[in-house]
């Protein structure tokens, strides 16, 4: 089975077909990115972009990736650096413990490329089913709102 | 209960060793390892920061960091006191093997006890530094000045930091650090980076994912995963365990059992899951507990005869009836950090222990592993990693235990990872607790008469770190944890407090603000209700009543009612309220938050915070509005959503879907004001609760006219 991680080919063998994506990437590939929060779907900290759709890795099964692109939290920054919803994040001060912060960015990341004019209940519905314990949902919303600006000024 | 003649308020013991040992006395040999407690030296200090052959100046963190900041805010005090900048100071988060016995991280101490003495060390290696410069380059010391990348005579480098410490690394002694005089505490215009606003140490890995940062990120070579095997009732036994289903199951190693404690290891995660799911497992169930009879444990209403514990007495309340007179109810509520408590462990050949965690208390674990392995302190070492969440969860051993026995017993490095029902089940959680408070105001608005009785269960002595011996030498102990943020600020003329810690069925233990959350929620709730009662704006009510000694709480709360315009604020209506409350924290941070609520179809809502916060000195001003936005976030979520079901002699949640936390939609933009109020830095990371929760309850009596009495609110 073949699945390509982060823009590289990676090959991963059949007997892990059936492992959670989330446990793939973490044990058996190493990625640091997705986390573990719940292993059932319910507060996102284990997010991933599959085809361009933010998907809860804990809850895919690997064979989920198959022949398709996965993008994680390290293949976010490209050669021009970080994105701008890491430099985003650093600029507002986004995280405390930080656990969740894969989630959060990954989250939004995924809308609005698939969405550049999602509204506030886009952000909404896409957002509020990532949960965050440190209580940095004030920062989140400044930091998307200083993303799209950043990425408007890139553009 | 006898009367006391005199205002009697319990020490905040941390711990309370000494409380048990006064009491227990010969109950000494039962007690289990204690956590250490004693606040930091300067000899631990000169151990912390040296000069190294890189040129940098190495940190070795003290203490945990759970997201707090208390890693940036350290090398923002090295460096400002060694006149460098912050990328010359390297935080090292150290293991146990390289740094002296350290307390755990709790009671938002971190900056208070550790700051000065980073801030005295650096002193004393700038000291050090200069005198080794002037003798190796045979000048005299006072021509000599330290900069940002070494040592200059005039406006010429005569010596870099890498030459400096080329030799070998510099250190400095106890006797140095003891007699240093840091310049930052005696003159703030020396500061460049204390009082910076600057992200939390790491933010680049947190963002990209790119190194190990947390428990979950060790991996080593020939690492397996582990689950132990649970009860699924409180107080349940397990009797019998038919492993037999599992070996169809691919990765799984094996069952393995040690009295009783059982746990399974497999070579891929998902089998842990699988195993645990085909498991045959035979139970003796516990008492069949609720979460209605676990609030009845606590009713204060049913307690027999005075409560146990005096926390205050003073003058005499009278018979007259009350002006208000109130039962307020906490439930039991989760800590729910979104990183699941995790441990890796590993054995080595010479049989010494290696764990990795992370922990508010990595020598407590050491010990506790060490006496429960019967090796010497030395044979174990901790390494602590960043928490993905704190709160007071990680302040005893679990996990890594449970990775160890396991490691020990498959020969194995283990890794434990708690699923998120294990953190529900197997977690402690802050305790349910029932207040009854009973005040009185003169025609002046003043209080007068101030009851507060309650009842909880316990908080520091948790049962989920002590054995029924200990929990029966502390039966007689007044929990300080519980007792916590009781004293209130406001003066009367006759005051009484007094509590009683009730051992429940389900496991307590400390939780963000300890007992003050629930205690000051109470009293905050209360003396709302009386300004109701009595006709009198809120605000109003309090500054007449705070005692005349709490000036910084009258300061934060007159700031906060200004920043959101509170005497000009639209008049309370039926679809929206305003809701004040403030208090104080350990006795020396301070707090006060408007809220404002508004009803909407899909229940209340948070629209608006304000929060005026004093802890002193703010080494970085960043990190502190961090610490005040989560706490009032945690206020929210205290008001309108947490609650930890029991039901039929479980813990019912299972994942997040069945424990609301607070999600963006819910929190509103805060606005935070710091007023520093002391020149040494007091504490940030739990002050805002003290005021946050009533302060969005009270905006909902102010909607309603009818006060909360008890949390959280549903749906309006
Ligand atoms: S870990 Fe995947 S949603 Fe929680
Ligand atoms: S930053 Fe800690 S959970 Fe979000």
């Amino acid at each position: 089975m073949r699945i390509t991680l982060n823009r590289r080919p990676v090959d991963v063998p059949d007997e892990l077909a059936d492992e959670p994506l989330l446990f793939l990437l973490r044990d058996h590939l190493g990625l640091n990115g997705p986390r573990f929060g719940c292993g059932v779907g319910s507060c996102g900290a284990c997010t991933v972009v599959i085809d361009g759709q933010a998907e809860r890795s804990c809850i895919q099964p690997a064979t989920a990736a198959q022949g398709r692109e996965v993008l994680t939290l390290e293949g976010l920054a490209g050669a021009g650096g970080l994105h701008p919803f890491q430099r985003a994040w650093i600029e507002e001060s986004v995280p405390q413990c930080g656990y969740c912060q894969n989630g959060q960015i990954m989250t939004v990341f995924a809308l609005l490329a698939a969405q550049p004019d999602a509204g506030a209940a886009d952000i909404k519905a896409a957002m509020d089913g990532v949960l965050c314990r440190c209580g940095t949902q004030p920062r989140i919303r400044r930091a998307i709102a200083r993303a799209r600006a950043l990425a408007a000024g890139d553009a | 209960m006898p009367r006391l003649s005199r205002r009697r308020v319990l020490a905040a013991l941390g711990w309370g060793a000494a409380g048990i040992t006064a009491v227990a006395g010969g109950a000494f040999a039962l007690m289990p390892t204690l956590p250490p407690r004693r606040p930091p030296t300067p000899g631990d200090a000169a151990a912390w920061l040296s000069l190294r052959p890189d040129g940098v100046f190495e940190l070795l963190s003290s203490r945990a960091e759970m997201g707090q900041g208390i890693s940036i805010g350290m090398r923002q005090v090295a460096a400002d006191e060694l006149g460098v900048g912050i990328d010359r100071i390297r935080l090292v988060q150290p293991d146990t093997g390289l740094i002296p016995v350290a307390r755990s991280t709790v009671g938002s101490d971190a900056m208070r006890e550790t700051g000065p003495l980073v801030a005295r060390a650096a002193a004393a290696l700038a000291v050090a530094i200069l005198r080794e410069a002037a003798r190796r380059l045979q000048r005299p010391a006072g021509d000599l000045r330290l900069a940002p990348d070494g040592v200059m005579d005039g406006d010429a480098l005569v010596l870099a930091f890498d030459d400096l410490g080329a030799a070998g690394p510099l250190f400095v002694t106890e006797g140095e650090v003891a007699a240093a005089t840091p310049r930052l505490l005696a003159d703030p215009s020396g500061r460049r980076e204390v009082g910076r606003a600057r992200p939390t140490h790491d933010v680049e890995a947190i963002v990209t994912g790119s190194r190990p940062l947390y428990t979950d990120d060790v991996r080593l070579p020939g690492m397996v995963f582990g689950a132990v095997v649970r009860p699924r009732t409180l107080g349940g036994r397990i009797r019998a365990i038919d492993a037999s289903a599992c070996a169809a199951v691919p990765g799984f190693l094996g069952l393995h059992r040690d009295g009783a404690f059982a746990g399974l290891v497999a070579s891929r995660r998902s089998a842990l899951a699988r195993a645990m799911e085909v498991l045959a497992v035979d139970e003796a169930e516990g008492a069949a507990v609720d979460s209605a009879s676990l609030a009845a444990m606590v009713d204060v209403s049913a307690a027999v005869g005075g409560l146990e514990h005096g926390v205050l007495d003073d003058g005499d309340l009278g018979d007259d009836p009350f002006d208000v007179d109130l039962t307020l109810a906490v439930p039991l509520a989760a800590h729910a950090s979104i990183e699941p408590r995790t441990a890796v462990a590993r054995f080595g050949d010479d049989g010494g222990l290696e764990v990795w965690t992370g922990t508010q208390d990595p020598f407590f674990v050491r010990d506790s592993l060490a006496d429960a392995f019967g090796l010497s302190r030395a044979q174990v070492v901790v390494h602590g990693m960043r928490i993905g969440g704190g709160f007071g969860a990680r302040t005893i051993v679990a996990a890594e235990m449970e990775a160890a026995r396991l490691a020990k017993l498959c020969g194995r490095p283990v890794k434990v990872q708690w699923s998120r029902s294990d953190e529900f089940r197997a977690g402690f959680h802050r305790a349910p607790s029932s207040h009854r408070i009973r005040l009185s105001a003169d025609a002046a608005g003043r209080i007068t008469r101030w009851h507060h009785a309650f009842r909880s269960g316990h908080v520091i002595f948790t049962s989920a770190a002590m054995g029924p011996g200990l929990q029966f030498a502390t039966g007689f102990v007044a929990d300080p944890g519980v007792a916590r943020g009781a004293v209130p600020a406001y003066a009367a003329s006759a005051a009484r407090v007094a509590f009683e810690d009730v051992r429940l069925p389900v496991m307590t233990g400390p939780w963000r603000g300890l007992g003050a959350a629930a205690n000051h929620w109470a009293i905050e709730t209360a003396v709302d209700a009386l300004a109701r009662a009595k006709g009198l704006d809120p605000l109003d009510l309090r500054l007449r009543s705070i005692a005349p000694e709490h000036v910084r709480l009258r300061a934060v709360l007159a700031a906060a009612a200004d920043m959101a315009g509170w005497p000009v604020r639209p008049k309370d209506r039926p679809d929206e309220g305003w809701g004040l409350a403030c208090g104080i924290y350990k006795e020396m941070s301070f707090a006060a938050t408007v809220a404002r609520v508004t009803r909407t179809a899909a229940g209340y809502k948070v629209t608006g915070l304000w929060c005026a916060h004093d802890c002193g000195l703010v080494v970085n001003p960043d990190q502190v509005r961090a610490q005040v936005e989560g706490n009032l976030v945690w206020g929210i979520g205290m008001a309108l959503k947490e609650e930890l079901a029991v039901g039929g002699g479980r813990i019912l949640p299972e994942s997040f879907f069945d424990y609301p936390l607070p999600v963006l939609s819910d929190v509103p933009d805060i606005e935070v004001r710091l007023i520093e109020g002391s020149p040494q830095p007091t504490g940030a990371g739990e002050t805002a609760i003290v005021s946050g929760t009533a302060a969005v309850t009270n905006a909902i009596a102010a909607m309603t006219g009818r006060t909360v009495t008890a949390l959280p609110v549903g749906r309006a």
